[in-house]
């Protein structure tokens, strides 16, 4: 290539947008923007509800929710644009990431993240993933399920886990734990969306497990981050089993705040059957927690196959969450630091700059 | 000849790999290497290799594996010999390099050193090596052009495994055992796995004549450096005078004899009653070698009967002074050993029996070496492929160009005529497949036809097999360049399907589990580099012949003319017998060869003798 290459990248959200897969994005864009690899990088949303903060060399378009509209956007953005390399956010996506690699001559990278990409997708889906020059899964999980519905060379499709940001440290979560009353007690906590059509977080999981722990002489608490439409049967559950005073659903809180949450828990607990990667587990360890999570999909990357955090089969959640909670942790510090050797941003910026010189250097 | 493995962890997000996972993979080979073993770590654990040796070539301790370079900063462990290494050594040593040994495994440590992963394009002889560069922090793995020694990869995305048999990588407990559907479907259109496939989908062969790196960033794409039908199209660019073509085939047979005897131990050879053993024999007579010991099987059930190739092995044995020993098989023996055979069975095979009661008689003789004529077909226009396939596209292909007119055919033949369909079920097939020489191939070849396969193993499993094998892709690609005659197009398509894939393979497994090595002077890059010119030539019949006159002392007239109507096995007998034990009945005598097999290779995949529920087979 004569000069640096210009990326289009089509993505359900990004800069401005909220959940696991925007953050991915923002991570992945972001990393690439510094590596300094692209002429330019341009981003075009479906969605965008918080004013979006961009770096400085990445443009991001208004978003368009339709799928009509944001079809037609992409295509005019690529008509009239240099583009040399085409970044396609969700599987979902991927066709119309392929129509327009074709028009341009550019090519194709297809991100990956979980439940999206574990079942059979539909043909064009499919046809366009193997079109890809490179495939990226958050997790191993992914890029296996991948591969047993795409034929495409398993050398084109890598792992870029997610990464976790500096924010997330280990500290003094006393002030958290004062303000909500839990001094003296054990708690739990989890993070996540509370999702009815998925319900695959697992803290009905949890709250289930509470009155055996209380039996066992343990004064636990459950802190609850996270919104959505399914916490009222959770409240009921929590009502039913009887342990309503012991669960403390935050709904949605500030970074800030989050970071103080993790500091203050005794053990961060998500035994989700549906992570793609989990990074909450990260971002927990990070914060110096130890973690408790299922031996299921994408789970075991992020709990580095139980090397890290604790990685138990569903039937031995309640022995192992009682084995934990009773006990003390890691050193914060040193579980923080075995964390980012492994997904740090540095850690992560360097697999994005060599995982994007790939398909450019072929 | 040896088993190698090895573990790295390249993503940062790996953990380090476990020893006991190192070690567990490593023993499930310990057949392969008895003489000893090895195991080596990077400084930071995150590349471990070990070695399992069976030693020829320097039997001393400084010889064993893994092996570094003075220097440290490279690390080899390999599986094969390199037998042009005394010329490799001499040019090194002239270029500066020290050897702390007289193996062919540290010429790859210096070759290597000199010139990367350009160094394969030197190497004569069957190799799978890998090498472990400290400083730039890469794994390199090589896979010789004919694939003769094996090589098998797993990748989870994070931690990359290899090692020299499906079954050790299992065994090391991290790889997973999801089914590849174009490796089942693979087998049962082939009767034997097809690369880069394997059972599992995790699991992949190192093509034959590939190359890859793996960095921190994860695997590269294998490489090729070798290509047979590119080898067989540049000769026949230079056509060699047909006055020239018995002397090329002389003394190109006899170079590669005596490249393939180098050996600090005894080479001995499995002899038929065929040319192509007779010929390998007296070339090693040529080749100077003077106590030969040479292996017959012979069956017990044809003693005293013309289908008895001992008497004729005999007189080969005689006729070039070599000591001979004749291993008599029946079947007892054959029932015997046969869940031991299927145990030993890397991949599924649906051949394989023979070479493993060869082998096991030269264990029994004390051999750790044997020459095979393993390849003459392939090379010498051998095999009855050489004049069906040309006939059959001649004669068919027009017609099959037509289109929609195989699907037509195959309606109305099953819908006419039933039981002839069932019967000879590959007619249906004619005018859909010899429309290419790929879809001959795999017409003549085939165990099962692609549109056989929903009934065998649902419509699922074989669609989408089929849709990740590519079978007729494949066989084309193996085509390409065109070799540009038919005996150079049948020669390219067997030895890259039928002898890659089922032939060296079973050669592999069977040998090894008797920690044999086998040698193939006929499959032999060296070799065919220098026959391309005259393949086109090679005809049935004037190939066999001109190897008949390769040595000396000419094979004997009787020999030739007798292997010409070839020779009979009653394993297909056997193998019914097997199968026909519980309650199936025993409709299926009157079945041709190739129904047995399709039999036979439900059987093998079972994994053991199917009782009649496990043998499903709808097709026949």
């Amino acid at each position: 290539m004569n000069s640096s290459p210009a990326m289009l990248a089509l993505v359900t959200d990004a800069f401005g947008g909220r959940g696991g897969i925007a953050q991915y994005n923002r991570d992945f864009l972001g990393a690439l923007a510094d590596a300094e690899i692209m002429s330019s990088i341009t981003v075009l949303p479906r969605q965008a509800p918080d004013p979006p903060v961009l770096p400085r060399t990445i443009v991001q378009m208004p978003p368009r929710s339709r799928r009509i509209t944001y079809s037609l956007a992409a295509l005019r953005a690529a008509l009239f644009r240099r583009v040399d390399l085409v970044f396609c956010g969700h599987l979902f996506m991927a066709p119309l990431a392929v129509l327009i690699a074709r028009l341009k001559g550019a090519k194709l990278i297809v991100q990956t993240h979980g439940i999206e990409a574990w079942g059979r997708p539909s043909r064009f889906q499919r046809a366009a993933l193997e079109a890809a020059d490179l495939v990226l899964s958050v997790s191993r999980h992914t890029r296996a399920a991948v591969l047993s519905w795409a034929s495409i060379a398993p050398e084109r499709v890598l792992v870029l886990p997610n990464t976790v940001r500096d924010v997330f440290t280990p500290g003094d979560g006393s002030t958290e734990r004062a303000a909500l009353g839990l001094e003296g007690k054990r708690v739990l906590l989890g993070v996540g969306r509370m999702d009815s059509r998925e319900r695959y977080k697992g803290q009905d999981r949890v709250i289930a497990a509470i009155p055996d722990l209380v039996a066992k002489g343990l004064d636990v608490h459950y802190v609850v981050i996270g919104e959505g439409d399914d916490r009222a049967r959770l409240e009921r559950l929590a009502r039913a089993s009887g342990v309503s005073e012991r669960v403390h659903f935050l709904g949605v809180v500030g970074l800030s705040e989050l970071v103080d949450l993790y500091r203050m828990a005794d053990l961060f607990v998500m035994p989700s059957t549906g992570e793609g990667f989990g990074v909450a587990f990260l971002e927990a360890m990070t914060c110096g927690t130890p973690v408790l999570g299922l031996d299921v999909a994408g789970a075991r990357d992020a709990l580095c196959d139980g090397e890290l955090g604790q990685m138990v089969d569903e039937k031995e959640f309640r022995s192992a969450l009682a084995r934990m909670i009773a006990n003390f942790g890691p050193d914060p510090e040193i579980l923080a630091g075995a964390v980012r050797e492994r997904f740090g941003r540095d850690r992560f910026a360097n697999a994005v700059r060599s995982a994007i010189l790939r398909p450019l250097e072929a | 000849m040896c088993g190698i493995n090895g573990i790295f962890a390249y993503h940062s997000a790996a953990s380090v790999p476990k020893v006991a996972e190192l070690i567990a993979t490593r023993e499930a080979m310990r057949v392969r290497g008895p003489d000893g073993f090895g195991e080596w770590w990077s400084a930071d654990r995150r590349c471990g290799f070990g070695h399992r040796r069976l030693s020829i070539i320097d039997l001393s301790e400084r010889a064993s594996q893994p092996m570094a370079s003075e220097d440290g900063r490279f690390v080899v462990v390999f599986n094969g010999e390199i037998y042009n290494s005394p010329q490799l050594r001499l040019e090194l040593e002239a270029d500066g390099a020290r050897f702390r040994t007289t193996s062919d495994t540290e010429v790859l440590l210096h070759l290597f050193a000199r010139h990367g992963a350009d160094m394969v394009h030197r190497l004569r002889g069957m190799f799978a090596f890998a090498i472990w560069d400290g400083r730039r922090r890469a794994l390199f793995l090589a896979r010789d052009p004919y694939g003769i020694k094996p090589l098998y990869t797993a990748n989870d995305g994070w931690t990359f495994r290899f090692a020299s048999q499906v079954k050790a990588l299992l065994a090391g407990g991290q790889v997973s055992r999801d089914p590849e559907p174009a490796g089942v479907v693979g087998f049962h259109v082939f009767g034997s796995v097809p690369e880069p496939f394997t059972l599992y989908r995790e699991v992949r062969s190192l093509p034959a004549g590939h190359t890859q790196w793996v960095e921190t960033d994860g695997p590269r794409e294998p490489r090729p450096f070798s290509n047979l039908a590119e080898v067989l199209a540049k000769g026949a660019d230079h056509p060699a005078p047909s006055a020239e073509i018995d002397e090329r085939v002389r003394a190109s047979v006899l170079d590669s004899v005596r490249a393939h005897l180098l050996a600090d131990v005894e080479v001995g050879i499995f002899l038929s009653a065929g040319v192509d053993s007779g010929a390998l024999l007296g070339a090693m007579r040529d080749a100077g070698l003077d106590k030969i010991r040479a292996i017959t099987l012979a069956f017990e059930e044809f003693r005293n009967t013309s289908e008895d190739e001992a008497p004729l092995a005999a007189r080969v044995c005689q006729h070039y002074r070599a000591h001979h020993i004749v291993r008599r098989l029946d079947e007892r023996e054959f029932a015997q050993d046969l869940p031991a055979i299927l145990e030993a069975m890397d991949q599924p095979s649906i051949d394989g029996v023979n070479v493993w009661f060869v082998s096991k008689a030269a264990k029994e003789a004390g051999l750790k070496v044997a020459i095979s004529g393993l390849g003459g077909d392939e090379l010498l226009g051998g095999y009855p492929s050489f004049i069906d396939l040309p006939r059959w596209h001649r004669r068919f292909g027009p017609l099959a160009a037509i289109p929609g007119i195989g699907l037509l055919a195959r309606k109305l033949i099953g819908a006419v005529a039933p039981e002839f369909s069932r019967r000879v079920p590959k007619a249906l097939g004619l005018m859909e497949y010899s429309g290419t020489w790929a879809g001959t191939y795999l017409l003549r070849r085939g165990l099962f036809l692609p549109h056989e396969l929903p009934h065998v193993m649902g419509r699922e499993m074989a669609h989408e097999g089929l849709r990740r094998l590519k079978p007729l892709r494949g066989i084309a690609n193996n085509l390409t360049p065109d070799p540009c005659s038919d005996s150079s197009r049948v020669c390219a398509i067997e030895s890259t399907q039928y002898l890659r894939n089922q032939l060296l393979r079973d050669a592999d497994w069977a040998g090894m589990a008797h920690s044999l090595e086998i040698r193939v002077p006929l499959v032999d890059s060296t070799l065919l580099t220098a026959l391309a010119p005259t393949i086109a030539a090679l005809t049935p019949g004037v190939g066999k012949a001109a190897l008949a006159k390769a040595p000396t002392e000419p094979v004997p007239s009787e020999i030739v003319t007798r292997a010409k109507s070839g020779f009979g096995v009653p394993t297909g007998a056997w193998m019914n017998d097997v199968l026909g034990k519980g309650s199936e009945p025993r409709e299926f005598i009157s079945e041709s060869k190739g129904l047995v097999s399709r039999r036979w290779s439900r059987a093998v995949l079972n994994g053991a003798v199917p009782t009649s529920t496990q043998l499903e087979l709808r097709a026949s």
